[in-house]
């Protein structure tokens, strides 16, 4: 497997088929005289933008800590709790246990149930 | 059966959706600036737009990804970041740009300066986003977008010579302003071609849950569907050049643009334009503002539905409520609606080859289409299109901005 074309950015789905986000890092550890082992994949704003620039992703950690957002720490899955890698990867993790949903519960919080106007309430689905 | 209704809904979708302030504008600006001489760039960019709505279609039924989606799995997100950011900075100018083209439209019904339109706009295409499903907003926008169908009756009622009609497919060299001549012909192509339009096209088929049962349905819909939308690009370039070219009006405005649907027909002509572009309008305000949601939910993986409730993909509802709110802004200051608009159509041209061309890479890969990959024809049409379009606006857009015509 190519890491960076099959598994970095690809969907990541949780055990009841949610989107979760994408994969946006790889942990890997170094081991002395063996190739580098895949250790977990990593989900949050943090680690994507630390891609682009580093400052970015210690700004995205600070404005999610300082905001109450997110607790700055991008969710770590450990490899064994992949379930299928494809174009999506399906993990054997129940999102709601996770802190994906964090900035989904934050905006749903901050505008969208400040706005008075009937037909944005839940019906169950989504994200809790 | 079910089959023949799937086409006949895209055949009704591609004509009540295909014109919208873009389209409208630029073959207005063409027939009234140049006659018949660029229908050759619509009768391209409507080829091009056929070929790239199936190849659309066809990723989202085999894969169910969108392109976006896509785009960000195959190339990572130091590649995605460049389309993704100019996409979402164009798709709220082109936002606006709609918006002014309704708050245009009620200023011609009714009198009222489009300013004060902008808010109570904004509210209206927010408020069906907010309650309404993605069937509503889809099939209720082809059926209103019907009346589009009055730019047809106005060029048939001119006469048009069959000759002249034909002449005009033929690329020739502008017989004078050769830099706004060119600029148009960006335009035009960055209207038939916009971003906004391949991304809703590919989110639409995943949301209607399209497999490859439907590719069949999906290929016949693009190609009719399309071509009949081109057809009415077509007519809005010819009832220009037929009533507005021999008058000398430029069409640099939307009351200029007025006159070629109600010199031929008379007051209620007039009317109809106002509510032709008015419809049209907001219903690509609803497609725009959902395709922001739709490209910031696929390139971060979020939930997104605009079957759910807003509670329920919270971030996906309040990207379109921001994005509205922003673009009214720009219609509230009083910026010139018609130029927000050439300025944005001019754009799409230089940004849709960073989208394009990892669709073709895309639609050649086996991991997401199977055996269903292209065919070199699609590739060939695609890319020569494609790359037309880059090159043009790249020297045109300059040129007109710095006034060398």
């Amino acid at each position: 497997m190519h890491l960076v074309r099959d598994l970095l950015d690809n969907q990541v789905n949780d055990k009841r088929d949610r989107k979760m986000g994408k994969v946006d890092g790889i942990i890997l550890v170094l081991r002395e005289g063996k190739p580098p082992k895949v250790e977990a994949i990593e989900l949050g704003m943090s680690t994507l933008l630390s891609r682009i620039s580093d400052r970015l992703g210690r700004f995205a950690a600070r404005l999610e800590q300082r905001w109450g957002i997110t607790d700055g720490e991008p969710v770590r899955i450990p490899v064994r709790k992949i379930e299928r890698i494809g174009i999506d990867v399906r993990v054997k993790v129940d999102a709601d246990r996770t802190t994906v949903y964090d900035w989904e519960r934050w905006i749903r919080r901050v505008i969208i149930e400040k706005i008075p106007v009937p037909g944005g309430g839940r019906t169950g689905g989504g994200p809790k | 059966m079910k089959d023949i209704l799937k086409i006949a809904l895209g055949v009704v979708t591609g004509i009540g959706g295909f014109l919208d302030a873009g389209t409208i504008a630029t073959c207005a600006q063409a027939g009234a600036r140049f006659e018949f001489r660029l229908l050759w760039v619509v009768a391209l960019g409507t080829l091009c737009i056929i070929f790239l709505s199936e190849m659309l279609g066809r990723l989202a039924a085999v894969s169910h990804h969108t392109l976006a989606d896509a785009i960000r799995e195959r190339f990572g997100i130091r590649y995605h970041a460049i389309p993704l950011v100019a996409e979402l900075f164009l798709d709220v100018i082109v936002l606006a740009a709609e918006i002014g083209g309704i708050a245009m439209a009620l200023q011609l019904l009714t009198s009222i300066g489009f300013p004060w339109w902008s808010m109570p706009v904004a509210v209206a295409v927010w408020f069906l986003l907010w309650r309404a499903t993605f069937d509503v907003v889809e099939d209720g926008v082809a059926l209103l977008g019907l009346v589009t169908l009055v730019f047809a009756v106005a060029a048939i009622k001119t006469h048009p010579a069959l000759h002249d009609i034909l002449r005009g497919l033929l690329p020739t060299r502008p017989p004078r302003a050769p830099a706004q001549y060119w600029f148009i012909a960006v335009s035009l192509l960055g209207s038939l071609l916009c971003p906004y339009v391949l991304n809703f096209y590919s989110a639409g088929a995943v949301e209607e849950e399209w497999t490859e049962q439907d590719l069949a349905a999906n290929r016949w819909a693009a190609g009719l569907g399309m071509s009949f939308g081109g057809g009415l690009g077509a007519s809005v370039l010819i009832a220009s050049a037929m009533v507005l070219y021999p008058r000398g009006i430029d069409a640099s405005t939307y009351d200029e643009m007025q006159l070629m649907v109600s010199i031929p027909l008379g007051h209620v002509g007039g009317t109809l334009f106002a509510v032709a572009l008015g419809i049209t309008c907001f219903g690509a305000a609803l497609q725009v503002a959902l395709n922001l949601s739709y490209t910031m939910a696929q390139a971060f993986g979020w939930n997104w539905s605009e079957n759910l409730k807003p509670a329920e993909d919270a971030r996906f509802a309040a990207t379109y409520t921001l994005a509205i709110f922003a673009a009214a802004i720009v219609v509230a200051v009083g910026l010139d609606p018609l130029k927000v608009t050439l300025f944005a159509m001019a754009f799409n041209a230089v940004v849709v080859p960073f989208v394009v061309f990892p669709l073709l890479i895309l639609m050649n890969d086996e991991d997401y289409l199977g055996a269903h990959t292209n065919g070199w024809i699609s590739n060939l049409v695609v890319s020569f299109c494609t790359i037309l379009a880059f090159v043009l606006g790249i020297v045109a857009i300059p040129l007109q901005i710095f006034g060398g015509s």
